[in-house]
């Protein structure tokens, strides 16, 4: 939940009008700028969000940064597209706009739709790029639209010359049936670089996926925003408790291992201990995106068990179309009845591999074939067999009642 | 321990003039241009350990010298002198430029604006060399900004160190933040005890 103040530099030029993304490029670009605005304010209250456009006239500021979202929605109504994109003048307008916020401790990132050809040349945009990065300003550019004059090429330079520690980003969203805006849900842009964002993104895609209440721990944030943001900064405090807990545990055991050595090989000991510290730590950077996997795994199977009078109409359509769903609804519906451990049950279904690929399958933006997801789906069949015998027990018995 | 001052060190700590390290809110430095995110927090130690390089120092970025540090205190400082111990190879910065108690100050503000004071630094990698301020201007010092626009020809500009001499008082500048200012007066808001009753007396 960084706490930042954002400029989002819109491009209205007549590139825009062209409906290679439905309904039009401007549309889409729209959808997506409202869906940022969104997340950036809930991911924390403090943030502000400020709008540009980039062509017509000249570089125009709509809203200069506030956190009110009716403000910024409603300045998206009206634009007109026409002319051509100035994307440097956009960018310096952006910079400038964000050196006069109000609360001086936000961090500032400027997020760029290219849309249409840029027409600035590499160098020209590299020496922006090292201004932002001087001045510690983050870059986030989203390219859609065509890749003629070597845009592509243009954009990567400007974010290698911005991006300082991976703090900028960049998504190219090829011409096609998928929405800007549900491609880019899925990207750094949205979850904010894998923190406090990550909830808004996990049930967005949890919506998508499988047709449930899309809200995170049951509680509108629209009605009770105070208790949404208490259960969320409670939950990532828990998580960065187990990830601790994790890597104790780790440490423990490689103690463990080299506990039988003699005292001459301490000097060593602590040089390895300290190696396999810093392993944990890189493991533990590339499982951030696993956990929070696993938490929107648990969460999506989680919330047909625990909102289930609004859901059963939902999860018969559902369940119609996949009997796989079918049975996993129905073992935790019917667990949440009765007192044995849906827990188990959860495991046994998260340790059939074939059921959770398919699950991950219909998740937009993640590959089965990715390596790092199959060490996860590898590591939680581990955890789970130890608890397959007494579960075998109890699950035949349940088929035997329905 | 080499001292500016010339007698021999054992009569007093050298560290404790030193130490106003000790009153700096240290996860609120922060630094422009440093190659290494947060690596600006290792140049604020104690006096002894200076010439300790082998931890992280502060580095600009490459082939822009330009540095420029925030630093909040703890509480209001007196400063009477700063250190500096630079890089080798002319990686030191040749110049000082300080902000006393403005927030935000980026690049483009530090060089237009007018410092509080500034210095012609020299080399000095033994770090026992010492400016000394106008006293009177950093009588009551929340925060100050260091700006090291230049090197002595070196790519980069390189600092281990950053020490300040002076007295810490106890007290702490509290920035009013939000005043509503009345333009014309609501009488209901300043009812007089003899409209709410109980005993009035004339002043």
């Amino acid at each position: 939940m960084v706490l930042e103040a954002t400029m989002i530099c819109i491009d209205n030029s007549e590139w825009m009008r062209n409906g290679d993304y439905a309904p039009s490029r401007f549309q889409a670009q729209a959808d997506a700028v409202n869906l940022i605005c969104g997340a950036k304010t809930q991911s924390n209250p403090e943030n502000t969000v400020g709008v540009l456009t980039m062509a017509g006239k000249g570089v125009r500021v709509l809203v200069t940064p506030t956190s009110d979202l009716g403000k910024i929605l409603a300045c998206m109504h009206g634009l007109e597209i026409g002319g051509e994109m100035n994307l440097a003048a956009g960018i310096q307008v952006a910079q400038l706009a964000l050196k006069h916020r109000q609360n001086k401790k936000q961090q500032q990132r400027i997020i760029v739709f290219a849309g249409s050809p840029v027409t600035h040349e590499k160098k020209a945009l590299e020496m922006i790029g090292k201004k932002l990065k001087k001045n510690s300003v983050a870059l986030d550019i989203v390219n859609f639209g065509d890749d003629d004059e070597g845009k592509t090429e243009k954009l990567e330079a400007l974010l290698a010359a911005v991006n300082n520690n991976d703090t900028s980003h960049i998504v190219h969203v090829p011409a096609g049936p998928n929405a800007l805006s549900d491609v880019l849900i899925s990207t750094p842009i949205f979850t904010g670089d894998g923190e406090g964002g990550s909830g808004f993104a996990a049930s967005a895609a949890t919506a998508a996926a499988g047709g449930v209440s899309g809200f995170e721990f049951g509680v509108d944030p629209n009605l009770d925003p105070e208790l949404a943001l208490a259960l969320r900064v409670s939950m990532e405090e828990e998580r960065a408790r187990q990830e601790a807990a994790a890597k104790k545990a780790a440490e423990e055991a490689s103690k463990q291992e080299k506990s039988a050595e003699e005292q001459d090989a301490t000097m060593t000991e602590r040089g390895n201990e300290g190696a396999s510290e810093a392993d944990n730590k890189k493991n533990e950077i590339s499982d951030d995106d696993d956990t929070s996997l696993q938490q929107a795994l648990a969460m999506s199977m989680d919330e047909p068990a625990s909102s289930q009078d609004l859901q059963d109409i939902e999860m018969s359509d559902a369940a119609a179309e996949d009997p796989e769903l079918a049975l996993a609804l129905q073992l935790s519906v019917q667990d949440s009845t009765k007192d044995s451990s849906s827990q188990a049950d959860m495991n046994k279904l998260l340790a059939d591999q074939s059921f959770v690929s398919s699950i991950l399958a219909s998740l937009p933006g993640v590959d089965p074939n990715d390596p790092s997801v199959k060490e996860v789906l590898a590591s939680m069949q581990n955890q789970s067999e130890s608890q397959q015998k007494p579960d075998e027990d109890k699950v035949p018995k349940k088929e035997e009642e329905k | 321990m080499a001292c500016t001052h010339d007698h021999s060190c054992e009569d007093h700590d050298c560290s404790s003039n030193w130490s106003l390290y000790k009153h700096i809110d240290l996860s609120k430095v922060t630094a422009l241009n440093e190659a290494n995110p947060g690596s600006v927090k290792s140049v604020f130690k104690a006096w002894e350990e200076r010439l300790n390089s082998s931890g992280e120092h502060l580095e600009s970025n490459e082939g822009d010298p330009e540095l420029l540090v925030y630093i909040p205190f703890t509480s209001d400082v007196k400063i009477k002198s700063i250190s500096v111990v630079g890089g080798a190879d002319g990686t030191s910065p040749s110049k000082l430029r300080v902000f006393i108690n403005r927030d935000g100050i980026d690049f483009s503000d530090a060089q237009s604006m007018q410092p509080v004071q500034e210095w012609d630094l020299v080399e000095n990698l033994q770090g026992v060399l010492e400016y000394q301020t106008r006293y009177s201007k950093f009588q009551s010092v929340a925060n100050i900004t260091l700006h090291f626009p230049e090197s002595f020809g070196g790519d980069t500009t390189q600092i281990h160190y950053i020490g300040f001499k002076g007295e810490a008082t106890q007290l702490k500048r509290d920035v009013v933040a939000t005043i509503v200012y009345e333009i014309t007066p609501n009488p209901s808001d300043h009812k007089t005890r003899a409209e709410t009753g109980g005993l009035s007396h004339v002043e």
